[in-house]
């Protein structure tokens, strides 16, 4: 084992420390302006709750939810940097590690294909025992391996949504859509407010991986108008923080429209990230 | 704001209404998918006092317990909300978790004196809140196994009372 494999492992350890653990500025700044804005004073409660368990989180270095999350990962590449499968090796003893330190819950589901679908096969102990989703990869315009870390709750998976949408050639229609799947998956998830993050693209894989990269590029100062639109609609709906009613059901949109088809469908996937979503910490590797 | 201790009286619970900021002490239980069906059946088969413990008057808290903490899961999973019923009726007067309820376990909650709770996700304020934890059954679940803890001040509001709730 080189000592840049060392590295490596111990940079990714403790970048998914910090994605389960912090907010970023961006965010505690959204949240402290959406604290001002809210009316309702039950729906202020939470959300200066949240903020403060952000706070002491950070402090102590300790999960922001008890659903740790399964770590997404996505890997950008520059220019003339080379990916090992030794370095992605490194990069998955790095997440084991970072589960153990977090620690993440230990909820991996041992046993064969039947019982990993029903979980009779028990529970690992090991918080390493969650294993990583698939690495997305993509290019990047600087000259670095740079690697972003995201923690996926169950709660939006539970509520998240892919499919279809005939656009009748009017982005309205499809704007109209996200909306009403927004709003219905906000009010299940119990965890608002959200940060609502959307994939458009040509198949399911496309609009989902959309959806991921929407999260790592989203900034919640920087809303496009679609963004705004979608927020502000979501946002009438008064669901409001934990569904208590008010104002605030979704912080920031984060969408991400990929390559499109001559077709009359556009493929959708609709995230409603919950209050301590897009968890997420970015750290580069020396070339 | 009310403070609570568990256990709580009949009286103490008609006196809570929808929206009402509370916190809670003392050592409550901790339930989820997993492991509230099979509390259930202990109460159909008349073997829930083998666990040594009183349920009148408890408080049930819709979690994990883990390394990483606890926090709500949605408690109208069907297993969770599924358990609202008869465990009100064996005398659990708090259900704690996050997330809307049906209409008809909002009218089993009025049947039985029994209220539920939300509690915001936040497993760091949490933490520092919760003084100690044991397993008191089904260990083989892990982090799903029915947990007791000792919490000091748990902040929640109450979310369905006396046949209101709050997300209407």
């Amino acid at each position: 084992m080189s000592k840049n494999y060392e590295q490596i492992a111990a940079l990714v350890r403790d970048t998914l420390v910090d994605a389960g653990s912090t907010f970023r500025q961006d965010k505690k700044d959204a949240y402290e302006k959406a604290i001002k804005k809210e009316k309702n004073e039950k729906a202020r409660w939470v959300l200066k709750t949240i903020l403060e368990n952000a706070e002491a989180a950070e402090e102590a270095h300790s999960p922001l939810c008890d659903d740790t999350g399964i770590p997404h990962l996505v890997l950008e590449v520059g220019q003339d940097c080379a990916v090992t499968g030794k370095m992605l090796d490194a990069v998955r003893a790095g997440v084991a590690e970072g589960l153990r330190k977090l620690p993440g819950r230990p909820m991996g589901i041992m046993g064969g294909e039947s019982q990993r679908i029903d979980q009779s096969g028990g529970l690992n102990p090991d918080s390493a025992g969650v294993e990583p989703a698939p690495i997305l990869l993509r290019r990047c315009e600087e000259n670095v391996i740079r690697l972003h870390i995201l923690m996926f709750g169950g709660g939006p998976a539970i509520r998240a949504k892919t499919g279809r949408i005939f656009h009748k050639h009017d982005t309205q229609t499809v704007l109209d859509e996200i909306v009403e799947w927004a709003k219905d998956g906000v009010a299940r998830l119990g965890c608002s407010p959200c940060t609502l993050a959307i994939g458009v693209g040509r198949s399911h894989f496309e609009a989902t991986s959309m959806m991921l990269q929407a999260q790592v590029d989203g900034r919640f100062g920087v809303q496009s108008e679609m963004e705004k639109e979608i927020t502000r609609r979501v946002n009438e709906a008064d669901i409001g923080p934990l569904g208590l009613h008010g104002n605030t059901s979704v912080i920031a949109t984060f969408m991400k429209i990929g390559p499109q088809r001559a077709s009359g469908v556009r493929i959708v996937c609709v995230r409603p990230a919950c209050c301590f979503e897009p968890r997420i910490a970015s750290v580069e590797f020396t070339v | 704001m009310v403070d609570l201790t568990i256990p709580i009286s009949e009286e103490t619970v008609r006196e809570l209404q929808v929206g009402d900021t509370i916190t809670i002490s003392g050592y409550i239980i901790c339930g989820r998918d997993a492991v509230l069906p099979k509390v259930l059946k202990m109460i159909e088969d008349g073997t829930v006092d083998n666990m040594g413990l009183e349920l009148y008057g408890q408080a049930i808290f819709h979690t994990a317990v883990s390394p990483a903490g606890v926090g709500p899961t949605s408690s109208n999973k069907p297993e969770i909300e599924n358990s609202i019923e008869p465990l009100s009726a064996a005398g659990i007067k708090l259900h704690l978790g996050k997330g809307k309820l049906h209409r008809e376990t909002i009218e089993a909650l009025e049947k039985y004196n029994a209220v539920y709770a939300v509690i915001p996700p936040v497993t760091a304020l949490l933490g520092k809140k919760t003084e100690e934890q044991r397993v008191i059954a089904f260990p083989e679940l892990g982090m799903e196994a029915l947990h007791l803890i000792k919490i000091d001040k748990y902040p929640a509001i109450i979310g369905a009372a006396h046949g209101r709730c709050i997300y209407e």
